[in-house]
C-alpha cells in the first residue's frame, strides 16, 4: 500500500510561500505528474513527500501512516533528481549498490540485486566505468538502476529528463512508462513539460505559483481546463485568447469584443450577460475558409502534416489555426474565419475560473 | 568593408610582416623582464646554498665569491652531528650544539600535528558553515578578519597566557598543571588556533563544489549524516584536504615569531635554530646557518609542487559535472 495523502501543506522559505496549502491524493499504483512553469513549487512539493523539506504546516501521510517527523531513508521512497546526481568517485556498480550497502545487504546478495538492476535497465556493461565516462542516456539509466534496486513503493522523479537531447528524451519517456507498468509502484513525476506530462501520465497534477488549478486525466485536462492558465498551458501552439464582454441577444448569449461578435450557443447560464470574459479557442476549432469575419495572414508554419496559420483580423493579438497542409497560403493573403462552438472555452477576465 | 580595404596586397603584406616583428619584440620585452625578475628572486636562494658548501673563510670574503673556491659539506656535516661533544667541527666553530636532530623532529612532529588537527577541525567547521550556516551569514568573512591581527600583537599576551595563567589556572581547577610554554604541545595549539581560519576558507570553497544533491541523494538512500560525509562528501574534497594540509604545513614550517616567543630552551624549531647562529667569538656562523636554510627550505619547494598539482585537481574535482 503506497497511497501518499497531503493535506494542506504549506512550505515558507522566510517571508516566500513557496506552496500554499495543497491537498491531494496520489492512488495507489499510478503515474502522477505534477506539471507548471518553473518556480510554482513542484520540486518543493516532491522534497516535502521526499522528507528533504519539512513542511511549515499541513500534513504527509504515506500508507496511512503520518510521516511529517520520518527520515527520508525511512519512507520507502526511491528518489530520481534532476542533475541525476550520481556520485562522481564511485563506479557505476558502487552507484547502484550504495543504498544497499547503507542498509547492510549480504554481499551475495547485493551482487546479485545490482546486477539484475543493471540487466533490467540495459546498463550492464557499464558497471565498472564512472558516471563520468557514460552518456546522458546511459547517466539516465544508471540513476534509475540506483534507484529501483532498492525496490521502493513509491518513485518520486524530478525532472529526470531535463538533462537529455529532444531524441533521446521521448525514448526515455516510453522506457518510462514501460518501467511503470512492469513495477506497478506508485510514480509521482514533476516536469515543466506539458507534452511530457500529457504522454505519461494517468492523472496530471497543474500548478502554478504554490497552488493546485487542476487535477485530472490527460484528456479532461486538455478538454476541459478548468483555468485560464490551465488552457495556456496545455496544447502547442497555446490556445487562442480573446477578451470580450458577454451580451444577451436574440435570446442566447453572444461574445463581444469590439472586433468581433460571435454567438456562444446555450452552453452558458443566463445570468451571465454583462461579464467580462476571455473566450478561449483552441487553433483546431479555428476554422479557415468557413465563416464571414475577414482576416490577413502574417505566417505559415508547415507541420508536416498539417500547418500553423498566424492571422491578424483586428483584434489585439493574432489568431493561430491549424489548416491542413494542403491549403495553398502565403503572408499577406486575406481570409475568413469562423470558431467552432464546440471548441469555446470561456473563463471569467478577473478570477481566470471556468465559466462553461 | 574592413580596414584595410583600399591597400594593395604589397602593402597588406608589409603591414602583416611589421605586426608580427612588434609582436616578437613584445615577447622578447617580457621574457627578458621576466628572467631579470627571477634572477632578483632566486640569488638570495643561490647565494644561502653556496654559502652552505663554503669553508669558513670564504663566508664573507671580499671580493665575495661567486662560487665556492673549494666546496666541503663541513657545514652540513657540523649541524647534522649525531655526538656533538664529541664532534671536533662543532666545538671548533663553538661551544654551543648547533644540531639539527632536535629541532627537525620539534618541526616535523609540531607541524604534521597542527596541520592535521586544524585540517580535521577546519574540515567539519567548514562543512558547518557551509550547509548548515552556522555563525550566520557572515561568519565566513569573520572568520579570515583573525588573520588581520599581526602576530605580533598577540605574542606577548599570549606569552603571559602560556607561562603564567593556563598553569595556574589549570592547577587550580584541575589539580595539574597544564604547561603550554616550551612544549610541543603549546606551539601546536597556537599554530592550530593561527591556521584553522585558512583551513575553514579554502575547505570551504572545497565543499562548495559539492553538489547538495549528492547529500539528499545518500539520505534518500536511508544514509546518515555522518556516513554520507565519510562515503560521498570527504572522498570528493580529499584532493582539497591535500592541498589545504600543505598549505598549513608550510605555513607552521616557516613560522617563527611564535615560536621564538613562546619556547626556550627545551623546544627549537628550525626557524628559531637558525637564528641562535651567532656566536660571541666567532661572529655569525654563515656557513651552517646557510646549511640549515637549505635544508629547511627543500621540503617547501617540494610541497609547492605536489600543491600545484593537486591544485588543479582540487578545484576543479575534474568528475563532477554541473
Ligand atoms: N531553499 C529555498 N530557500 C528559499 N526559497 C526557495 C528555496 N527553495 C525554493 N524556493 C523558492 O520557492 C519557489 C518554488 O521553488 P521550486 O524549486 O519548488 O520550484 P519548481 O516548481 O521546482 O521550479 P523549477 O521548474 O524551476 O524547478 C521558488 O520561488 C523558489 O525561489
Ligand atoms: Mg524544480
Amino acid at each position: 500500500m503506497a497511497q501518499i495523502v497531503l493535506k494542506e501543506v504549506v512550505k515558507r522559505f522566510g517571508p516566500h510561500v513557496a506552496v500554499k496549502g495543497v491537498n491531494l491524493q496520489v492512488r495507489d499504483g499510478e503515474f502522477l505528474i505534477m506539471v507548471g512553469p518553473s518556480g510554482c513549487g513542484k520540486t518543493t512539493t516532491l522534497n516535502m513527500i521526499s522528507g528533504l523539506e519539512r513542511p511549515t504546516s499541513g500534513e504527509i501521510v504515506i500508507g496511512g501512516q503520518m510521516v511529517n517527523d520520518l527520515e527520508p531513508g525511512e519512507r520507502g521512497l526511491g528518489m530520481v533528481f534532476q542533475d541525476l546526481a550520481l556520485f562522481p568517485h564511485l563506479t557505476v556498480y558502487e552507484n547502484i549498490a550504495f543504498g544497499l550497502r547503507v542498509k547492510k545487504v549480504p554481499e551475495a546478495e547485493l551482487d546479485r540485486r545490482v546486477r539484475a538492476a543493471a540487466e533490467a535497465m540495459h546498463i550492464a556493461p557499464l558497471l565498472a566505468k564512472r558516471p563520468a565516462q557514460c552518456s546522458g542516456g546511459e547517466s539516465q539509466r544508471v540513476a534509475l538502476a540506483r534507484t529501483i534496486v532498492t525496490n521502493p513503493s513509491v518513485f518520486l522523479m524530478d525532472e529526470p529528463l531535463s538533462s537529455l537531447d529532444a531524441k533521446l528524451r521521448v525514448d526515455m519517456r516510453t522506457e518510462l512508462k514501460r518501467l511503470h507498468e512492469r513495477l506497478k509502484s506508485t510514480f509521482v513525476y514533476v516536469t515543466h513539460d506539458q507534452a511530457e506530462a500529457m504522454t505519461m501520465a494517468d492523472r496530471i497534477v497543474v500548478m502554478s505559483r504554490g497552488v493546485v488549478e487542476q487535477i485530472g486525466g490527460p484528456l479532461d485536462i486538455y478538454r476541459k481546463p478548468a483555468t485560464q492558465f490551465v488552457a495556456g498551458f496545455f496544447g502547442t501552439p497555446t490556445m487562442n485568447f480573446l477578451s470580450g464582454e458577454i451580451e444577451a441577444r436574440d435570446g442566447g448569449l453572444a461574445f463581444a469584443s469590439q472586433s468581433l461578435r460571435e454567438p456562444l450557443g446555450d452552453a452558458l447560464p443566463a445570468d451571465l450577460a454583462g461579464r467580462r470574459i476571455v473566450l478561449g479557442v483552441r487553433s483546431e476549432h479555428v476554422e479557415v475558409g468557413r465563416g464571414k469575419t475577414p482576416g490577413r495572414v502574417q505566417l505559415i508554419e508547415p507541420l508536416g502534416n498539417e500547418s500553423l496559420v498566424f492571422f491578424e483580423f483586428g483584434g489585439d493579438a493574432p489568431l493561430v489555426a491549424k489548416v491542413d497542409a494542403e491549403t495553398r497560403l502565403r503572408p499577406g493573403d486575406n481570409l475568413t474565419f469562423g470558431f467552432n462552438p464546440a471548441g469555446y472555452h470561456v473563463f471569467d477576465a478577473q478570477s481566470g475560473a471556468r465559466l462553461n | 568593408m574592413s580596414a584595410v580595404a583600399g591597400m594593395t596586397r604589397a602593402e597588406a603584406e608589409r603591414a602583416g610582416a611589421r605586426n608580427v616583428r612588434r609582436r616578437r619584440w613584445r615577447v622578447v620585452l617580457r621574457h627578458a623582464a621576466l628572467i631579470a625578475w627571477v634572477a632578483v628572486i632566486m640569488f638570495p636562494i643561490y647565494w644561502m646554498i653556496a654559502t652552505s658548501f663554503k669553508e669558513k673563510h670564504e663566508w664573507v670574503a671580499w671580493p665575495p665569491h661567486w662560487i665556492p673556491h673549494d666546496p666541503t659539506i663541513k657545514n652540513y656535516s657540523q649541524i647534522f652531528a649525531f655526538d656533538v661533544q664529541e664532534s671536533g667541527v662543532a666545538r671548533e666553530a663553538t661551544e654551543q650544539p648547533f644540531n639539527v636532530w632536535g629541532p627537525l623532529v620539534d618541526s616535523l612532529l609540531i607541524c604534521t600535528l597542527s596541520a592535521l588537527v586544524a585540517l580535521l577541525l577546519g574540515t567539519f567547521l567548514a562543512y558547518s558553515i557551509s550547509r548548515f550556516n552556522v555563525g550566520g551569514r557572515h561568519f565566513r568573512h569573520a572568520i579570515l578578519m583573525i588573520r588581520m591581527v599581526p602576530p605580533i600583537v598577540i605574542a606577548i599576551p599570549l606569552l603571559m597566557y602560556y607561562a603564567i595563567m593556563i598553569p595556574l589556572a589549570t592547577e587550580t581547577v584541575l589539580g595539574t598543571r597544564i604547561l603550554l610554554f616550551d612544549t610541543r604541545l603549546g606551539v601546536s595549539a597556537i599554530y592550530i588556533a593561527t591556521t584553522l581560519p585558512f583551513v575553514i576558507w579554502m575547505m570551504l570553497t572545497f565543499i562548495e563544489e559539492v553538489p547538495y544533491t549528492l547529500e539528499h541523494a545518500a539520505r534518500m538512500m536511508g544514509a546518515g549524516r555522518m556516513y554520507t560525509l565519510r562515503r560521498v562528501v570527504l572522498p570528493l574534497v580529499a584532493s582539497g584536504m591535500v592541498v589545504t594540509f600543505l598549505f598549513v604545513f608550510i605555513l607552521n614550517w616557516a613560522e617563527f615569531l611564535l615560536a621564538l616567543t613562546l619556547t626556550h630552551p627545551d623546544v627549537v624549531t628550525l626557524p628559531v635554530l637558525l637564528n641562535k647562529f651567532q656566536s660571541a667569538s666567532e661572529g655569525r656562523l654563515f656557513g651552517p646557518q646557510a646549511a640549515i636554510g637549505t635544508l629547511i627550505t627543500i621540503p617547501v619547494v617540494i610541497l609547492g609542487v605536489l600543491i600545484q598539482k593537486h591544485l588543479i585537481k582540487g578545484f576543479s574535482f575534474g568528475t563532477i559535472r554541473k
